[in-house]
């Protein structure tokens, strides 16, 4: 079956069925989406499919005929940071960084969706997302961030 | 030991400096090691403070530089990279000492063979002021030897150096860069004497809050991590678990595994069941074909390690003692309490992974490990081989938290890829993580104190006792000499003036694995002494912030406590009142000889405990990078305050309920406090930071909550 990731057609085996999670990092190499708990509950594995911040661990690949995945390694447009990963570079959120990935994905699919929302929005958008290292407050912050560059790169 | 091409011509100087010359690309590389007596003093300083003695020290280059021709400086780093930010302040230390652009610096990591090996590995929030000496002044000769030489080759006498150029003062136009001056032919020579250190007050690079050099793949998702490791041809392993802590594999055999398609090799050997496969959900799924026997210890639940704990308390060591509080204790109003912490786990996000390849004559890992000497020790150990033969390169680390010293998963994947001849990359599941990892051991800690007619305390006594923290990783003669695990006491000896004092510390076996968590003892016990220092100032009728400041010796620290509580009050206008329907509790605490103070600010949504502020004052001596303290001290008041707030492992039939964070929630953004920080600096030296400043959020929450509701929380978690 084909898949689209990062606007590239990979062609995957539907058998036996898995789920993305690892189809993108042990067969495709594409590493940035990161295992953390295999249950959906700690959002690390967060990926886009069409749009949608979606838990890959979750979503078996044979569901994904045709679909649009977007995964860390294709935020960014080359070397031009994607707004989400600017505002945490620059206000240096990331600590071990296994969770980041999924953390961004998630507010990239927020803002993407809602270019302005309110801390109760961006809440409600990054709560199912765990960081052991404790970053949220930065987290929080670098969401707001993210908003104003894309208001900024719009204007 | 085999050396790699770029340290075989290491010689060393009068002054322990080793020096290889022209073998890197052209470059020059210098390294050092610590002496003898450096080792000592650091040995005696670290036993003065509680915290122990690192396992080892190095005998190799601790501290490694390249210059590349083109001018850029390589360090090697000794250390490993879990998020602490701990490659960049090192890197500061350098670059600044070097006398070269932060841009002009660049890190590479060292593996468990070089070029520096680090046995004492990451950990115990000892880097910075492990390192801070010995990179200023290894950086410093070099710079020195790379000014000789450009005096030389200018033609003068004096020469200066900026921005990593050798630079005529009489005309700054003659100038030469270190890249060249480095890729020349010459007979290099340190200097006989020190190297002078740039002073504080020229600093351009240290104390600066420089960004991560470690961001920028982090953010692009191109950080390799040891879950991520991959190479050509590899594959993936599982193990087989025991269905109750501590059981062992009686019968093992293959089953239907074979029969699965994918399924590359089943491995039975040295108690280990595993599956090789060609993906790593196949792996796991054969797991359940194999037949297997397990001979079951005893079941037990954390209840009977509490009772283990609690009866164990009276016979504990003295780790602090004065005067005679037993006598003390009579005449006057007492106060009593017992404080207890539960078990807790690591929940680093990214579980134990390695990518191990035997070969016949070498052995290469890539491990997300805060300790590579040791696990390629281990590796050997559990191959039989020469501990030379194995190169274990750490990885990034996804979470380390001390969970990452002793990696099981490289044992794994080492007996795994022995067996098939090809390399097997073992990634433990989230199950596997929270079931069968050491853990954070529960404590019980029992205070009777003495208050005199003036609310001073004139008498204290605490009975600690704890699972142990480091006693496995240290041998057992020491074991012995130390009496008690002085892990598990970190941070459960009082810093207060207090004429008649006892502090006792047990260590407790239990048939829990148990170990080191972000801060060892830190958070618990520091936990149960600003609480109960908090019930004694309201018994005594005192502010608690005015109680501490009159408890607190005239000392060096006592004059660091007082000013990092003064300036955490101030934060939080500590005396003004909170909100309605909040109020605020303050708590202090030194560890690595880092002071730190926090005040949070509580309240109840429903029946539900909110932590809505928290202030911390942290006095770390010297920020390198301030942001990444701050940064450190944010995270650490997170993880500190999940731990107050939700974890406790709990164990039922000898086996540990949470396989998921389903059982086992962790703090999320919906939780997390606003924080404010303010580093403080008190001197020209630092101390520990990854650690020291999560010290007092546990006990600032508890205190809190009393001064909002009455209602006095001795026991963790308490939402």
């Amino acid at each position: 079956m084909e898949v689209l990731i990062n606007g590239q057609p990979y062609t995957v085996a539907d058998e036996p069925v898995r789920p993305l999670l690892y189809v993108l990092r042990d067969e495709l190499g594409l590493t940035g989406t990161k295992f953390g708990c295999g249950a959906g509950i700690c959002g690390a594995c967060t990926v886009h499919i069409n749009g949608v911040a979606t838990r890959s661990c979750q979503t078996m690949i044979t569901t994904l005929a045709g679909a649009h995945i977007t995964t860390i390694e294709g935020l960014a447009e080359g070397e031009r940071l994607h707004p989400v990963q600017q505002a945490f570079l620059e206000l240096q959120v990331p600590q071990c960084g296994w969770c980041m990935s999924g953390q961004m994905m998630t507010a990239a699919a927020l803002l993407a969706n809602n270019p302005n929302p309110t801390h109760d929005e961006m809440i409600a958008a990054m709560r199912y997302n765990y960081c052991r290292c404790g970053a949220y407050a930065r987290i929080a912050r670098a969401v707001r961030r993210a908003a104003e560059l894309i208001k900024e790169g719009a204007a | 030991m085999k050396r790699d091409a770029r340290t075989q011509r290491w010689r060393m100087t009068r002054r322990g400096f080793l020096i290889g010359l022209g073998i890197v690309g052209g470059g020059l590389a210098l390294g050092a090691t610590l002496g003898l007596p450096a080792a000592r003093l650091a040995l005696a300083d670290l036993l003065g403070d509680g915290t122990g003695p690192p396992a080892s020290f190095p005998k190799e280059p601790a501290i490694w530089f390249a210059i590349q021709p083109n001018g850029r400086v390589v360090m090697a780093m000794p250390k490993v990279e879990m998020g602490q930010g701990v490659h960049t302040a090192l890197a500061q230390l350098a670059a600044e000492e070097l006398g070269i652009a932060w841009e002009q610096i660049s890190v590479t990591q060292s593996s468990s063979i070089g070029p520096v090996r680090d046995p004492a590995g990451t950990s115990a929030s000892y880097s910075m002021m492990g390192l801070f000496p010995i990179i200023r002044e290894t950086a410093a000769t070099l710079r020195e030897m790379l000014r000789a030489a450009g005096a030389e080759q200018l033609g003068i006498a004096q020469a200066e150096i900026e921005q990593g150029f050798v630079i005529d003062p009489a005309n700054p136009a003659r100038r030469i860069g270190f890249g060249e001056l480095a890729a020349q032919p010459r007979e290099w020579q340190a200097p006989e004497e020190a190297a002078p250190l740039t002073p504080p007050d020229r600093w351009r690079i240290i104390g600066q809050p420089v960004s991560r050099l470690d961001l920028p793949a982090k953010v692009r998702g191109a950080a390799i991590y040891g879950y991520d490791a991959r190479v050509e041809g590899m594959l993936y392993g599982a193990v087989a678990r025991p269905p109750r802590l501590g059981a062992k594999l009686r019968r093992a055999a293959p089953g239907t595994a074979l029969e699965r398609r994918g399924v590359v090799q089943v491995v039975i050997r040295d108690g280990v069941a595993g599956v090789v496969a060609e993906s790593r959900l196949t792996a796991y799924a054969a797991l359940n074909d194999l037949d297997l026997e397990w001979e079951l210890p005893p079941p037990f639940t954390h209840h009977d390690l509490e009772e283990r704990l609690a009866a164990q308390a009276r016979s504990g060591t003295p780790i602090q003692q004065h005067g005679d509080p037993a006598a003390a204790m009579h005449s006057a109003r007492l106060v009593e309490a017992v404080y207890q912490t539960p078990l807790a786990a690591h929940a680093n996000l990214e579980p134990q992974a390695a990518l191990v390849d035997v070969q016949p004559d070498r052995v290469r890992a890539w491990v997300s490990t805060q300790s590579p000497v040791q696990v390629a020790e281990s590796i050997a150990a559990t191959l039989g081989r020469p501990a030379d033969t194995v190169e274990v390169t750490p990885t990034y680390l996804g979470g380390g938290f001390g969970r990452k010293l002793l990696i099981t998963a490289a044992n794994e994947a080492a007996i795994l890829s022995a067996a098939v001849g090809k390399p097997v990359h073992v990634g433990w599941t989230r199950t596997e993580e929270f079931r069968h990892s050491y853990l954070r051991p529960p404590t019980y800690a029992a205070f009777r104190a003495a208050l005199d007619a003036q609310g001073n305390i004139i008498a204290l006594e605490q009975r600690h006792a704890s699972g142990s923290v480091l006693f496995d990783f240290i041998p057992a003669p020491l074991r012995w000499l130390l009496g008690s695990d002085f892990g598990a006491w970190r941070g459960a000896r009082l810093v207060y003036a207090i004429p008649n004092l006892l502090v006792t510390s047990q260590t407790v076996e239990l048939p829990v694995p148990t170990g080191p968590w972000r801060g060892l003892g830190l958070l618990a016990n520091v936990f149960a002494v600003e609480s109960f220092i908090d019930e004694l100032a309201h018994a005594a009728g005192s502010d608690p912030l005015e109680f501490r400041l009159r408890h607190l010796p005239e000392s060096e620290l006592g004059q660091r406590f007082r000013a990092t509580l003064l300036a955490v009050a101030e934060m939080a206008g500590w005396g003004q009142p909170a909100p309605a329907g909040r109020a605020r509790g303050i708590a202090c605490s030194v560890d690595m000889n880092t002071v730190a103070a926090h005040i949070a600010e509580v309240g109840y949504e429903g029946d539900k405990l909110r932590v809505y502020r928290v202030w911390a004052a942290v006095d770390p001596g010297l920020a390198i990078n301030p942001d990444g303290l701050a940064a450190q001290t944010e995270g650490g008041i997170m993880m500190g305050l999940s731990a107050t707030l939700f974890e406790q492992v709990t164990i039922s039939e000898g086996r540990i309920d949470a396989g998921n964070f389903d059982r086992y929630p962790l703090l999320t953004i919906a939780d997390a406090p606003e924080v404010a920080v303010q580093i403080l600096r008190s001197g020209d030296q630092p101390f520990g930071g990854g650690e020291p400043p999560m010290g007092p959020i546990a006990a600032a929450v508890a205190n809190a909550v009393f001064a909002l509701t009455g209602e006095r929380k001795r026991r963790l978690p308490i939402a």
